[in-house]
């Protein structure tokens, strides 16, 4: 039987539910990887693999969603919990440029002390700076919170902040679409599988490309798994919206739901099965944010075309235990060491070029930096100009 | 992998219980498929090992370890660590361990700490035999690209009677390991006392560390360049569960290193020895502790 599929997927055939699942729970592990990275060479034969100079910057933790996966969230008035200023986010962009970055993909908590106005002013911002400067931000949930926070329907918001400058949205949040898992992890209040995907279709609508991504390793079935994949199949058949797809396992550490994490094995097979399931997304990166470097590379032997991004700076997956760091000379030898042609792209997946440290000298980094220093719990100015919703809001507006 | 032909007839070969040639051997670890690579790997070890894959608990100290405190009872092998300042500490310090632990096995010292202490004008075969009769069970460590001449040390070790050979590689870089594995498949068929071989460096370059991909095929290599060696090892602890894991899928058959006790200052959200048996069975195999003789204990 599993031969039987394996040489259906093989002859380019689309695979159902039912063989997924046969394929992910009887293939030697091997054969899946040979099966993904036949779809891989057939998509991306001229055996190049990408990434991107990117920021990873989180302008909040405060979050009203209090998913039980998360351990980055602060919960409102909490006195670890921050926004960052629009001088500390430009500091940010001009560190990355720095190092040959063109991109911000910016995400945070669902704060309720930061109407839409606010968005909208830090992407004006950004842009009369940085006119040349993408952002990559605000995953669907974040959209649902300012929708449902100031009142206006999804497809105005997005309206609203693409004409502020917004570039694309990343597909944070997406967790399991399954509504059964969603409620477990306690993120179906925060976005529900139809409103996940509900923001994507109306995201790709409006002309946006957008990722989509899987956090599995929790409290899902196999057979959950693969709906989520197939609910992204389905939405990318009908909009052709999504550039690339990236799956990671959940990160227990310092989390309230806990537990243990996924192997590396499981990663490779879930990663292969993925590569297998979504025929019709052309991109799919590799998670050495929290496999490592090791097992991020060998993703490239298992369907994965793209080793992600340099972050430059990461919160959330460092706060749930994993602290891996690579910067672009250690990605470019890892692609290169696997037999791949290293080049930069952008968030469209459009080559830039070379790595840029073969093209000048580029500061070596061997952290990756985070949102704040410890113990810096500044409030920025702008703040004021903004109401508050929260009581605890309220009343540090007063005191600013 | 060159074609299609090419890795089925290798794969039959194997499967009939052939070897393939230092050639071969060569030419697959040119090759950045490691998929194909590593299925001859698995074939080869499924043939020896089916789908057990043996673990030990080792409890490591140094050379200098004063041996008051309690060796931890899940330790089936202690392992002496450093470079001893003389014959006389050295000894001394296998009497200790080897009173502290009983009927357990007590390892210690690299070949080539050993070979320092000779280097004063003593003579190999004393070091070894000196060694030998305070206890020692076995040298911890054979390092292929740092012990001078490999057929040497071997043949010492085998008249000192060290039967259970245990080879590693110090930090030769992955162009260099492929010859000296292909040297230690040579050397079993002659002397038949190898009893295990590490194919990953024992000293991690922060500088440039070994890739995924290194790592998985130098495993690969070493179980396809020495069939007749048992056991093909993964440090657990140097390596971490992820690559071990995945590297029990390209050949090996071993987990080195299991530490025999819970050291995290706030302890584990598992116990190191469900996290090894978890690894393992989540990978497909069947997991059997063994001791520092190679037999198995309880599975």
């Amino acid at each position: 039987m599993v031969e039987q599929i394996a040489r259906a997927v093989s002859g380019g055939a689309r695979i159902s539910a039912e063989d997924a699942l046969r394929l992910y729970r009887d293939a030697p592990t091997h054969l899946l990887g040979r099966l993904a990275d036949g779809i891989r060479a057939r998509k991306h034969p001229e055996g190049i693999v990408s990434y991107i100079i990117d920021r990873n910057v989180n302008y909040t933790n405060v979050c009203t969603a209090r998913c039980n996966f998360c351990a980055f969230y602060r919960t409102v008035g909490s006195p670890d919990g921050y926004v960052l200023g629009f001088e500390e986010i430009f500091a940010k962009i001009d560190e990355t440029i720095a190092v040959g970055g063109n991109q911000m993909l910016l995400q945070g908590g669902h704060n309720p002390d930061l109407p839409i106005q606010w968005y909208e002013d830090l992407f004006r911002a950004i842009k009369q700076r940085y006119p040349d400067f993408k952002l990559h931000a605000l995953s669907p949930p974040e959209v649902l919170h300012i929708s449902r926070l100031n009142n206006v329907p999804v497809p105005a918001v997005i309206a609203r902040l693409v004409a502020a400058g917004l570039d694309s949205i990343p597909g944070g949040g997406a967790e399991m679409l399954v509504d059964r898992v969603r409620k477990l992890l306690n993120c179906y209040g925060k976005a529900s599988s139809d409103e996940w995907l509900g923001v994507m279709r109306e995201a790709h609508r409006a002309g946006l490309r957008t990722t989509a991504t899987m956090m599995y390793g929790t409290v899902e079935t196999d057979e959950e798994r693969i709906e989520h994949m197939l609910r992204l199949r389905d939405l990318q058949d009908e909009t052709g919206g999504f550039t690339a797809f990236i799956t990671w396992s959940y990160q227990p550490e310092h989390t309230e739901r806990a537990g243990i994490e996924a192997t590396g094995i499981d990663y490779l097979r879930t990663l292969a099965l993925a590569r297998i399931v979504l025929d019709n997304v052309d991109n799919l990166q590799a998670s050495w944010v929290t496999q490592g470097g090791k097992v991020g590379q060998l993703s490239l032997a298992f369907g994965a075309n793209d080793m992600g991004s340099v972050m430059i700076e990461e919160n959330v997956v460092r706060a749930a235990g994993a602290s891996y760091c690579m910067d672009e000379v250690e990605i470019v030898a890892n692609i290169e060491d696997a037999g791949f042609t290293a080049k930069r792209r952008n968030m469209h997946y459009e080559v830039l070029g070379d790595p840029i440290f073969r093209e000048r000298e580029v500061p070596r980094m061997l952290s990756l930096a985070t949102a704040r220093a410890d113990g810096d719990a500044s409030v920025p100015e702008e703040l004021r100009n903004y109401p508050a919703r929260s009581r605890q809001g309220k009343q540090l507006r007063l005191a600013q | 992998m060159t074609d299609r032909s090419t890795f089925d007839g290798m794969m039959s070969r194997l499967q009939a219980g052939d070897r393939l040639s230092a050639d071969e051997i060569r030419d697959l670890a040119a090759t950045p498929d490691i998929l194909s690579l590593g299925m001859l790997a698995d074939t080869l070890r499924r043939r020896l090992h089916d789908r057990r894959v043996t673990y030990v608990r080792v409890a490591q100290y140094s050379v200098d370890h004063t041996w008051t405190d309690a060796i931890p009872p899940g330790a089936t092998e202690v392992r002496i660590t450093g470079v001893p300042g003389s014959l006389p500490l050295a000894v001394a310090a296998v009497e200790q361990a080897r009173a502290a632990v009983g009927t357990r096995v007590v390892s210690g010292y690299s070949w080539t700490a050993l070979a320092a202490l000779a280097n004063g004008g003593t003579p190999m075969s004393r070091v070894l035999g000196e060694l030998r009769g305070a206890g020692l069970d076995a040298v911890a460590e054979v390092p292929m690209d740092s012990v001078g001449n490999l057929d040497t040390a071997v043949d010492a070790l085998k008249a000192a009677g060290f039967d259970q050979i245990r080879l590693t590689i110090d930090k030769a870089p992955a162009a260099d390991r492929v010859a000296l594995l292909i040297r230690a498949g040579a050397l079993q068929d002659r002397v038949g006392c190898i009893r295990a071989i590490n194919p990953l460096p024992m000293l991690l370059s922060s500088v440039r560390p070994t890739t995924g991909y290194d790592d998985v095929k130098m495993v690969a290599i070493a179980r396809l360049a020495a069939p007749h060696i048992d056991t093909v090892q993964v440090d657990w602890l140097r390596y971490g569960p992820k690559l071990a894991q995945v590297a029990l899928t390209f050949g090996a058959d071993d987990l080195d290193g299991v530490t025999a006790s819970d050291a995290a200052p706030d302890g584990h959200r598992r116990a190191p020895l469900e996290e090894v048996k978890r690894n393992i069975e989540a990978a497909g195999f069947v997991a059997a502790e063994r001791d520092g003789r190679f037999v198995v204990v309880s599975s």
